[in-house]
């Protein structure tokens, strides 16, 4: 039994011979099903196959990596159903090209975008080969079997390089069989980075290692309040430094996720760059009404929180519920966090009359060559963009702020440019997880949660980017867990406007939601004189139920799969054992980007400080395509996750950032990062992403137990402010 | 601008930069040798670590005048083919996600090694402590490093 697939009339498909006796495939098969949510990329999909005369295949790679392992995984989808031993696949990194629309790193959302469209076009070019040996052979095509990279009819046998030139003339059938996935060889087994001999070798992989002919190097001064605007500047020293060739100013775009204001350095080295820069000096005009300090922060969030706030959520009524009296109340906040991402902003631009050339790290490539077709008047179709491996992204590189910068210097120049950023310009120039202030007020009654009612103001991303649409999309969720499991349920959004940059992190908006929600549940759960683990489940419910769920990705989740990773958890983790001596656990679950995942904390309070022994996460992502990926992504959105809650946020003294680089800002060490043991629950569900849902997880499960051992609840980020870490 | 004749992976090459400028620029920009990485400009972080007569040092903060007749070994001369036992191990772990701070984790976790054959825990925070995996593959950089003991992580 095999599943079938249509190939839509949309489907376009382009076979072509290529000199040395190869085939080359390429599909255009439209899939996309959140073109409105990302407005910056076009719809389809495509991907390539090249099939090499010595049967070897070629898969290009569509989307950016930068260390999902996408450029892993996709192409293993698609060498699946080729049907090839995925030791004859070499995997190249593509361009931006219109064919493979959408190129794009972002929401968890590889896997489950591209998933149909990759075993399309591996089970099309499979199709073709086939029918191509079945040809030659004059035998049926369902009498040829293939394996590992060959065709096989009775005593006849070849690989797919012997036959693909005639493949190229076969046409496709307007049903394409795709393979049972119980068949699968390469999907479901643990397969290495495709880049993994490149790294530890030191290849030029990422963007800061690109170069083009002629190229110069450029920095840029930033401003030491967010929002300021370069007034004037005197360049005489840093023109004195050798090496300096020009000192410009950067005009920032009236859309502050564009291009911000700035003076850029242009020289033959980056030390000469980075030398010149501190010699500049900038006026700057601050914004009117700049955030002063963290209390000043508070206390505007104290305000708004005071308002009513727009409600986008209610159920039954909760006024007259918590009227009732006996109210748990409680408020929480969260700063911003920076990403931090360990290689800093880069990219090259090479700007001509009419045409243009971007090489660098980006998860949005398609933006960043609409927006710098913007700057320089240059049209889209003139402007080829190249993307290198990323050091790291967490929803920075989503923004295109410095290949437009990078774009700016150029065309001004008319040289090619490589701009680098110092670690200082890239806290200064940060686009923020939004901070945010969240009141909750809540009534158990007889071990029941019969009210629900939360406030949430936070700095809105949406609203920071000009975008149409609610401020509170991606801060505020209106269908998060508990809703739709309590009687009588509200929630409230109330955007607050700041000069401070934001932009996604890591589970935009429910890095910041899941915390809160699940630290108050965790305060619930003890107000009933429950088990945590046991009150969670009783609020959940005993029947399992789809529930409706309008944000990313939706359009539901299911809550029979949520308990069972719960129930993981529980086992994994002895819950219903006590903890060792001197050992207390924190738990937190729930659904997060499309996948459930429920984690277990041990901590003890060495010396009042807190270390983290051991955490146990389980996890339902669906169908899990490559194994050592998906366990090493749910370890490192729990590490990360376990850095940001003890350290991270950034800090205002009389406006200005405190933290310009890792001295102040902390991040986890070695030292501190505990064993994480990991368990996915084996189901055939369609797969979903797996890059950021274990990150806001981590962050209650944390604080729970650091409630457990030490009676401190911690309603405020980072850790490191309330408790010694 | 000064000369200076620096020896890196067993060769001896000739820059004219700064007597100011980092190691690290020298390696990257001028002897287009990118596997050591820049991530913070100021010791903190680890991508940039090479090694210095063996010693694993910040070239980020290292200027170039101060090197003198030092050797200088970076992640692309650890061995001829990549086989390295710490580079083994690493491939056997599948240790990278974006992989970034990789080169700079390999180079201390390598003259930890000849220092310390077989590291205790204690012993691997200790040296690898200065080195930042952002996207938190410490876990795997704890195993690996366990690998490589086991194989003979030996330098040479
Ligand atoms: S770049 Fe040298 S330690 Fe960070
Ligand atoms: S693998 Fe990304 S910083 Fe370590």
């Amino acid at each position: 039994m095999s599943d079938l697939m249509k190939t839509s009339r949309r489907d376009f498909l382009k076979i072509s011979a290529f000199a040395g006796g190869g085939l080359m495939i390429g599909f255009n098969l439209v899939s996309c099903s959140k073109e409105e949510e990302w407005p910056e990329f076009e719809q389809g999909i495509n991907a390539y196959i090249l099939i090499n005369g010595d049967g070897s295949a070629t898969i290009m790679s569509k989307n950016p990596e930068v260390g999902q392992g996408a450029k892993t995984a996709l192409p293993m989808i698609l060498a699946e159903e080729l049907d090839i031993a995925w030791e004859k696949v070499t995997v190249k990194q593509a361009a931006l090209n219109d064919q493979m629309s959408p190129q794009f790193t972002g929401g968890s959302t590889g896997v489950p975008l591209n998933y149909d469209a990759m075993r399309k076009a591996g089970a099309a070019a499979r199709f073709v080969l086939v029918a191509a040996a079945a040809k030659l052979w004059k035998v049926d095509t369902k009498d040829c079997r293939t394996e590992n990279g060959f065709i096989i009819n009775g005593e006849n046998k070849v690989h797919y390089g012997q036959v693909a030139l005639e493949a190229a003339k076969i046409e496709l059938p307007e049903e394409i069989e795709l393979k049972n996935p119980k068949d699968f060889k390469i999907v479901g087994n643990s397969q290495k980075d495709v880049d993994l001999q490149n790294i530890v070798t030191g290849k030029p992989l990422f963007g800061l290692d690109q170069e083009i002919d002629e190229m110069v190097y450029a920095t840029v001064v930033k401003p030491e309040v967010f929002g300021s605007k370069v007034i004037s500047f005197n360049a005489d020293k840093a023109k004195e430094v050798v090496g300096v060739i020009d000192i410009l100013k950067i005009e920032g775009h009236t859309n502050p996720t564009i291009l911000l204001d700035g003076v850029a350095i242009v020289a033959e080295n980056v030390w000469a760059a980075f030398k010149a820069k501190k010699l500049v000096e900038v006026e700057w005009k601050k914004p009117a009404n700049h955030i002063v300090s963290n209390e000043d922060l508070n206390t505007r969030f104290d305000k708004a929180l005071a308002k009513k706030g727009k409600v986008i959520r209610e159920d039954g009524n909760v006024v007259a519920e918590l009227a009732k009296g006996d109210v748990l109340e409680a408020t929480y906040r969260v700063p911003f966090i920076s990403h931090a991402q360990l290689e800093p902003m880069n990219f090259i631009a090479d700007v001509k009359e009419d045409s243009a050339r971007l090489i660098g790290p980006t998860q949005t490539p398609g933006s960043g060559r609409r927006q710098a077709s913007q700057i320089t008047g240059i049209p889209p179709e003139k402007i080829s963009v190249e993307f290198s491996r990323i050091g790291g992204g967490f929803g920075r590189r989503l923004l295109n702020d410095y290949s437009n910068e990078a774009v700016y210097i150029s065309n001004k120049l008319k040289r090619p440019i490589k701009l680098v950023w110092d670690r200082e310009n890239d806290f200064q120039s940060d686009y923020f997880r939004p901070a945010g202030a969240y009141n909750f007020k809540a009534r158990v009654d007889n071990k029941a949660l019969t009210a629900f009612d939360v406030k949430i103001s936070t700095t809105s991303r949406y609203a920071f980017a000009q975008r149409n649409g609610e401020p509170h999309g991606t801060e505020a969720f209106p269908d998060q867990q508990p809703a739709s499991m309590v009687p009588n349920y509200r929630i409230a959004y109330e955007p607050l406007a700041t000069n401070v940059p934001v932009g996604a992190l890591r589970t935009p908006g429910a890095n910041a939601t899941t915390f809160v929600y699940q630290c108050f549940l965790d305060e619930l759960a003890e107000k009933s004189g429950m088990d945590v683990i046991d009150f969670h489940l009783k609020v959940i419910g005993e029947e399992d139920r789809e529930i409706e769920y309008r944000d990313h990705p939706g359009p539901s989740y299911n809550t029979g799969r949520l308990k069972a990773v719960i129930s993981k958890v529980r086992s994994m983790s002895k819950w219903d054992k006590p903890a060792a001596n001197g050992r207390f656990r924190g738990f937190a679950g729930q659904y997060v980007f499309g996948a459930y995942v429920a984690i277990v904390v041990e901590l003890s309070m060495t010396n009042d400080k807190v270390k983290i022994h051991r955490v146990w996460a389980a996890a339902d992502c669906g169908r899990v395509i490559n194994p050592i990926c998906a366990d090493a992504q749910v370890q490192g959105g729990i590490t990360d996750g376990i850095s940001a809650a003890l350290y991270e946020g950034i800090e205002f003294q009389e406006g200005k950032l405190v933290q310009r680089n890792f001295d102040k800002y902390g991040k986890l060490r070695i030292k501190d990062s505990p064993d994480v043991k990991v368990k996915f629950i084996k189901n055939e569900e369609i797969p979903t992403g797996l890059g950021e849902p274990s990150y806001p997880v981590i962050f209650p499960a944390l604080c729970n137990a650091i409630y457990a051992a030490t009676g401190t609840r911690i309603r405020e980020l980072p850790i490191r402010n309330s408790v010694k870490v | 601008m000064a000369n200076y004749k620096l020896k890196i992976n067993n060769e001896i090459r000739e820059v004219d930069v700064e007597p100011d400028t980092p190691l690290l620029w020298v390696l990257r920009d001028e002897l287009n040798l990118k596997g050591t990485k820049f991530g913070c400009g100021i010791s903190e972080c680890g991508a940039c670590t090479v090694h210095l007569d063996g010693q694993p040092v910040r070239s980020c903060s290292t200027s170039v005048s101060t090197i003198q007749d030092s050797e200088v070994r970076t992640i692309e001369g650890l061995s001829e083919n990549g086989d390295h036992p710490v580079q083994e191990a690493w491939v056997e772990e599948d240790v990278p996600q974006c992989g970034y701070c990789q080169a700079g984790q390999i180079m201390s976790a390598t003259a930890l090694l000849v220092s310390n054959p077989n590291p205790k825990n204690k012993d691997i925070n200790e040296a690898m402590s200065g080195n930042i995996c952002r996207c938190g593959s410490y876990p795997r950089i704890k195993k690996a490093i366990k690998v490589a003991a086991e194989k003979g992580g030996r330098y040479e």
